[in-house]
């Protein structure tokens, strides 16, 4: 019982460290390859530790997070994987089942963190309006501090209480809140571009953004080469105008563009 | 904040800053480490951005209105990919120091985040990753355990050798393109923010995503709304109009808080009702 408990609480530090790991840090220790090795030694069986972290690594290896897409949640479905598959004598693929809706009920959990956070910035505009440094970190720091907490209690409600008892508590939340919540998500950067524009965005101006949003929408071309032609673009105009200038008393109105900026 | 734009262009003290030195340079390399940590999806990496940075703004900025308008401006919207994110901060931190014009500043670094996060997708989580990881699981299979410590090892000595080198590598560029500049910041700052639009421009249609999921039903035919009628229209349609949309209010000076709460609200309401798909979360 004891162990038990002491075990689960190792286990659900190490979920804790690595949830952070996921966003912060980067190491990718939080890998199933690498937290299989590390659940092993916990729970005093490497051997089978290795081979279920490597095929939980092969499952989850097509799963990466670009542009800011989300894929289930490797940390949770590794730790949970392994932990179970070491403790119940699960073939690999079956430990990943049991892993799926912990992976499934973290992933929705910080869909809600990435969500609650949006407001948050609007907090630490107002600190950096003021140049108050503490201001900004310590909402960083709490990120972080949140993310560990979330890892560590998913982790440790199954491996301490047992499966079935964990798995009733995380499915209580109905699919359409967390689904909800990431088609919001996907639309949430249009407030954050709309932020940019009140700043940057001036009528001489709009031809260029027409010219990005068509290239990228119609032509489906990667952002790389829509910056080169915005690049080939801002020097075509720069050496326009620098003809313009050499060429002493242009019509007054040319020069317009200069204002403010 | 949208207020004050105008006049927030110009540096109030325009005394150039002393270079960081390689200590602080390697201290801002690792404050990168936390470029996710408030991560969220209105300005996703914008707030951590700000954190990896700051000690390099507080060098550049001795005057507090300067240092509040470039924090301000440095908690814009931000995302690219964490191992390419110091090459970024490097030449940012050189202009912030050399007292470049604020929209000139602001154009570069939208510029470059959307190229370097493609960039960085494609060179470690499309390459190295799998590579590290696949053969790291194939010994781990059987029972080697250097599989996994040969991972961490290689994985991270080209992680932290990538992300230090271009903290050093974007410093030096930054501060070595300036002094060959010696036109007007005004064109330069031109120039920055028409890159700098035209990814934005970009980033729309490739970040912001609503997808209708609603079938009209004709008996013998089904119209797929969202690839039959919007995307006949215009290709991001939605995300475009809905950008515009918040753009235009920001303007009339509604609150940003209140923005997301429609997105929310809007997001929840199109699960619920079942008509608008999963954007993110789409393979959990």
């Amino acid at each position: 019982m004891i162990q038990m408990l002491l075990e689960a609480t190792l286990i659900a530090l190490w979920a804790g460290l690595m949830g952070i790991d996921n966003y912060n840090g980067l190491t990718h220790a939080h890998r199933p390859i690498f937290s299989g090795l590390v659940i092993g030694l916990i729970l005093g069986d490497v051997t089978t530790g290795l081979i279920i972290g490597g095929t939980l690594e092969l499952i989850w290896m097509g799963m990466v997070p670009l542009a800011g897409a989300q894929p289930p949640n490797p940390v949770i479905g590794g730790v949970i994987g392994t932990a179970f598959g070491i403790l119940l004598g699960e073939d690999p693929n079956v430990a990943v089942g049991i892993a799926i809706p912990f992976a499934v009920a973290v992933q929705g959990l910080i869909t809600l963190l990435f969500t609650i956070y949006a407001p948050v910035m609007h907090r630490m505009d107002r600190h950096a309006e003021a140049a108050n440094p503490w201001g900004i970190e310590k909402f960083n720091y709490l990120g972080l501090v949140i993310l560990f907490v979330m890892n560590f209690v998913i982790a440790f409600l199954p491996i301490n209480f047992g499966v079935q008892t964990a798995a009733d508590i995380v499915e209580t939340v109905p699919e359409w809140i967390t689904d909800g919540l990431g088609i919001a998500g996907g639309i949430m950067p249009a407030i954050g571009f709309a932020m940019l524009l009140t700043i940057m965005l001036r009528a001489e101006y709009v031809m260029f953004f027409i010219v990005g949003f068509l290239l990228a929408a119609y032509l489906e071309l990667d952002i790389l080469a829509i910056a080169l032609i915005g690049l080939s673009i801002a020097l075509y105009d720069y050496y326009q105008n620098k003809r313009h200038d050499s060429q002493p008393k242009q019509a007054a109105g040319e020069e317009d563009f200069s204002d403010g900026i | 904040m949208a207020s004050n734009e105008l006049e927030k262009n110009d540096q109030s003290d325009e005394e150039l800053s002393p270079e960081l030195t390689r200590k602080q340079l390697i201290h801002l390399g690792f404050r990168s480490l936390m470029l996710q940590a408030s991560f969220n999806y209105e300005r996703m990496q914008g707030g951590g951005w700000l954190y990896s940075i700051l000690p390099g703004l507080q060098h550049a900025h001795r005057n507090k209105k300067d240092l509040s308008n470039s924090m301000q401006d440095n908690m814009a919207f931000f995302n690219t990919h964490p191992f390419l994110v110091t090459f970024i901060m490097g030449i940012v931190l050189a202009m912030e120091q050399n007292k470049e014009d604020r929209a000139a500043i602001r154009g570069i670094r939208v510029a470059m985040m959307g190229p370097l996060g493609g960039v960085g997708d494609a060179l470690f989580y499309l390459t190295l990753l799998p590579l590290t990881g696949g053969i790291a699981a194939s010994m781990a299979i059987e029972g080697n355990i250097f599989g996994p410590i040969m991972f961490i090892i290689v994985f991270n000595v080209i992680h932290f050798g990538t992300r230090f080198s271009l903290m050093f590598y974007g410093y030096r560029a930054g501060v070595n393109a300036i002094a060959k500049i010696k036109e007007g910041t005004q064109r330069i700052s031109r120039g920055a923010t028409i890159v700098g639009i035209t990814v934005v421009g970009g980033l729309i249609a490739t970040f912001v995503t609503i997808d209708v999921d609603y079938f009209l039903d004709f008996g013998e035919t089904e119209m797929d709304i969202q690839e039959d009628v919007l995307d006949s229209i215009m290709p991001g349609l939605l995300p475009l109009v809905y950008t515009l949309a918040m753009y235009f209010l920001l303007k009339k000076k509604q609150s940003p808080l209140i923005l997301i709460g429609i997105t929310v609200l809007f997001g929840l309401l199109g699960a619920y009702l079942g008509i608008l798909e999963g954007g993110i979360d789409d393979d959990a």
